[in-house]
C-alpha cells in the first residue's frame, strides 16, 4: 500500500500533464488572437502607434474627443436600438416557431429543412432580399401600386435607408429567428414533455403551462441565443452599411470610416471607437448574464 | 388513455389553428423574397410598377454585345468562379485546422472534470459574444504590421475565431455520447494508445466529426466581416463579392444572379448536414 500511493500520484500527475497538453492548442490560438487583439487594440486607442510616429501612451484624448461628440452618442443609440429591437423580435418569433415545431404535423421533415435556410446563407443574401422586397422600386412598392395605393415609387413610404432601420431589423430577424428557434427547439427536445403533461393533468391552463413550466425550462436556451445574436447585432457592419440611413451611422460603420480615412491618424480614433463597442457590449452582456445567474440562484437551480 | 384525454384539454400534440397560420407565415417570410429574386435574375427590363418583367433576359441575349445577367454571372468578369474557389479553399483549410486543434480539447472537456472548468468553457465561448467589428478591426491593425493582411493565411487564421466555439461544442457532444467503455476494453486487451485512437475511437467518432466539420465549413463560408477586413479587397469570397455588388443599395439582374449563386452552397450543406447534425448540440446553455 505504502508503495502504490506515490505511483498513483505520479500517474495522476502524468494524466494531468497530458490533459493540459490536449487543451493547449485551442487555448493558445484563442489567447494569441483574442489577447493580442485586446491588448494592442486598447494600447492603440490610448495613443500607442509608433508605426505612424505616434506614441503618446497613455493618452486618453482619443476617448475624450470621441465621447464628447454628440454624433458618437447618436451612433451608440442607433446601434443599440437596432440590436435590441431585432433581438426581441427574433426571440418572440423564434420561441413561437420552436413551440410549433415540437408538435407533430404533416410535412414536418420538409419544414425542418426549410426554416433553417437563413442559417445556412450569409447576411449579404438577406440584405439583397431586403433590397428587392423593401426598396422603393421593390416588390412591396409594386404590390402597393398594383393595389392602387400609390402611383409613383416616390410615394412609397421609405423603409430602407432611414434611421428607423426597418430594413436592418428585417434582415436580422430573417436570419436570427431560425437560430433562436433551433436553439429552443433543441432545449425542448432535451427536457421532454413530461412536466408539461403533469401540469396539464393537474389542471393548469395553456397560459399557466407556458409561463410557469415551459418558459423556465427553455430559459437557458433563451439566454444563450439572445447573448449570441445581440453580440452579433452590435458588431454587425454590412447591413447598417448598405441599408442604414447614413450619418449618424452605427458604431461599427463609424469605426470602419475612421479606419479608411485618408488621414491615418484617425485610425487611433477608430480604435477608440472599437474599444468603446467592446466595452459597451461587454458591460451589457455581463449584466445580462449576472441578472440571469441571480434568477437561477433564486429559483434554486444553481 | 385517461392521460391522453387529459392532454387534450390543455396540451395537444397537434398544431393549434394559430400555429398552422404561423408556420405558413414564417415559411412565406423566409422563402417569399426568393421569388422576386429569381425573377429579377432572369429579367432584362423590369420597370416599376410591373409585377413581372416586360422583357426577359433570353429575349435580349442574341442582340446584346455585352454579357447579360446569367451570361455575366458565369463569365469570368463576374469573378464568381474565383470567389467560389476562394470560399471553398478557405473553408476547407479552416475546417482541417479547427478539427486538429479542437479534437483533443473536446475529448478532455467531455471526459475530465477539473478546477475552473466552467470558466474555461466560458472562455471558449467568448468568440461568440465579442462583437465581430471590434475583434476584426483590432486584428487587422496587427495583421497589417506583420504582413498577414490580404493573404490567405491571415483570413484562415481569423476564421478560426468564430468557428472554434461551434466545433468545440459539437465535438464535446460527440465524445459525451461515445462513452469510454470500448476504449477501456481495447486497453485491457492490450492495444496501444495509437491503436485505440486509430481502430476504436476514430471510427466511432466519425459521424460526429463529419457533422462538426460540415458545420465549421458552413460557418466559415458565411463569414463576411472578418474576410472583408482581412482580405483588403485582394481576396474575394462569395459573401464579399455579393457585398461589393449590392453595396450601392440597388440590385440589378446580375446582382440577383450572384445572390442566387451565393445561396447554393448553403442549400447543398443544408441538405447534407440535416442528417448529421444533432439538434441537441445547439441546446447547450451559455457558461452554465
Amino acid at each position: 500500500m505504502g508503495d502504490s500511493a506515490p505511483n498513483e500520484l505520479a500517474r495522476l500527475r502524468r494524466e494531468r500533464r497530458l490533459m493540459l497538453l490536449q487543451l493547449l492548442p485551442v487555448v493558445l490560438v484563442l489567447t494569441v488572437l483574442f489577447g493580442g487583439a485586446l491588448v494592442l487594440g486598447v494600447m492603440q486607442s490610448l495613443g500607442f502607434a509608433p508605426w505612424f510616429g505616434v506614441n503618446t501612451f497613455p493618452d486618453f484624448s482619443y476617448f475624450g474627443v470621441l465621447w464628447s461628440q454628440a454624433s458618437f452618442w447618436q451612433s451608440l443609440w442607433l446601434t443599440l436600438y437596432y440590436a435590441v429591437a431585432a433581438t426581441i423580435l427574433s426571440l418572440i418569433l423564434g420561441i413561437l416557431l420552436a413551440l410549433a415545431l415540437v408538435r407533430t404535423f404533416p410535412s414536418k421533415t420538409l419544414y425542418k429543412y426549410l426554416y433553417k435556410l437563413p442559417l445556412m446563407i450569409p447576411y449579404t443574401v438577406g440584405i439583397a432580399l431586403a433590397v428587392i422586397m423593401l426598396g422603393n422600386g421593390g416588390m412591396l412598392s409594386r404590390l402597393m401600386a398594383f393595389a392602387g395605393l400609390i402611383d409613383d415609387p416616390a410615394q412609397f413610404p421609405q423603409i430602407l435607408k432611414t434611421h428607423m432601420g426597418w430594413g436592418i431589423i428585417a434582415v436580422y430577424v430573417w436570419k436570427q429567428t431560425p437560430f433562436v428557434a433551433l436553439t429552443i427547439y433543441a432545449v425542448l427536445l432535451g427536457v421532454g414533455r413530461e412536466t408539461e403533461e403533469a401540469a396539464a393533468i393537474l389542471g393548469a391552463n395553456k397560459r399557466q403551462i407556458f409561463f410557469l413550466v415551459t418558459l423556465p425550462q427553455i430559459l437557458p436556451g433563451i439566454i444563450s441565443s439572445t447573448l449570441i445574436i445581440f453580440a452579433f447585432n452590435i458588431g454587425a457592419f454590412e447591413a447598417p452599411f448598405i441599408l442604414g440611413g447614413g450619418f449618424p451611422d452605427t458604431l461599427p460603420v463609424v469605426a470602419w470610416r475612421y479606419f479608411n480615412d485618408a488621414d491615418y491618424t484617425l485610425q487611433l480614433q477608430g480604435m477608440a471607437t472599437v474599444v468603446s463597442i467592446a466595452l459597451i457590449a461587454g458591460g451589457i452582456l455581463y449584466s445580462y448574464l449576472a441578472i440571469y445567474r441571480r434568477y437561477e440562484r433564486r429559483i434554486g437551480r444553481q | 388513455m385517461a392521460r391522453r384525454n387529459a392532454n387534450a384539454t390543455a396540451l395537444s400534440e397537434r398544431l393549434s389553428p394559430f400555429q398552422k397560420v404561423y408556420l405558413w407565415l414564417v415559411a412565406g417570410f423566409i422563402l417569399g423574397p426568393f421569388i422576386p429574386l429569381i425573377i429579377q435574375s432572369f429579367a432584362f427590363r423590369w420597370a416599376w410598377p410591373d409585377l413581372l418583367p416586360s422583357t426577359w433576359w433570353l429575349e435580349q441575349r442574341e442582340k446584346s454585345v455585352l454579357p447579360l445577367s446569367w451570361d455575366y454571372v458565369i463569365s469570368p468578369y463576374s469573378q464568381v468562379w474565383e470567389a467560389t474557389l476562394n470560399t471553398v479553399f478557405i473553408g476547407c483549410a479552416v475546417t482541417v485546422i479547427c478539427l486538429i486543434i479542437c479534437l483533443p480539447a473536446a475529448r478532455v472537456l467531455a471526459r475530465e472534470s477539473f478546477r475552473g472548468k466552467p470558466a474555461f468553457e466560458f472562455f471558449l465561448s467568448m468568440p461568440l459574444i465579442v462583437p465581430e467589428a471590434a475583434i476584426g478591426i483590432a486584428l487587422l491593425m496587427i495583421f497589417i504590421q506583420i504582413g498577414l493582411a490580404g493573404t490567405y493565411t491571415g483570413i484562415i487564421i481569423v476564421h478560426l475565431i468564430p468557428t472554434i466555439p461551434y466545433m468545440i461544442r459539437m465535438l464535446t457532444a460527440v465524445y459525451q455520447g461515445l462513452g469510454r467503455d470500448f476504449e477501456e476494453q481495447a486497453m485491457i486487451l492490450g492495444a496501444s494508445r495509437w491503436q485505440i485512437l486509430r481502430m476504436v475511437t476514430l471510427p466511432m467518432l466519425l459521424p460526429g466529426v463529419v457533422a462538426g466539420a460540415l458545420f465549421t465549413f458552413l460557418v466559415s463560408t458565411n463569414i463576411f466581416l472578418l474576410t472583408f477586413f482581412m482580405g483588403q479587397g485582394k481576396i474575394i469570397t462569395l459573401p464579399t463579392l455579393l457585398f461589393s455588388k449590392i453595396a450601392g443599395g440597388t440590385l440589378d439582374a446580375s446582382a440577383a444572379g450572384i445572390t442566387l449563386v451565393v445561396t447554393v452552397p448553403g442549400i447543398i450543406l443544408l441538405v447534407v448536414t440535416e442528417r448529421f447534425i444533432k439538434e441537441e448540440a445547439f441546446g447547450k446553455g451559455f457558461g452554465n
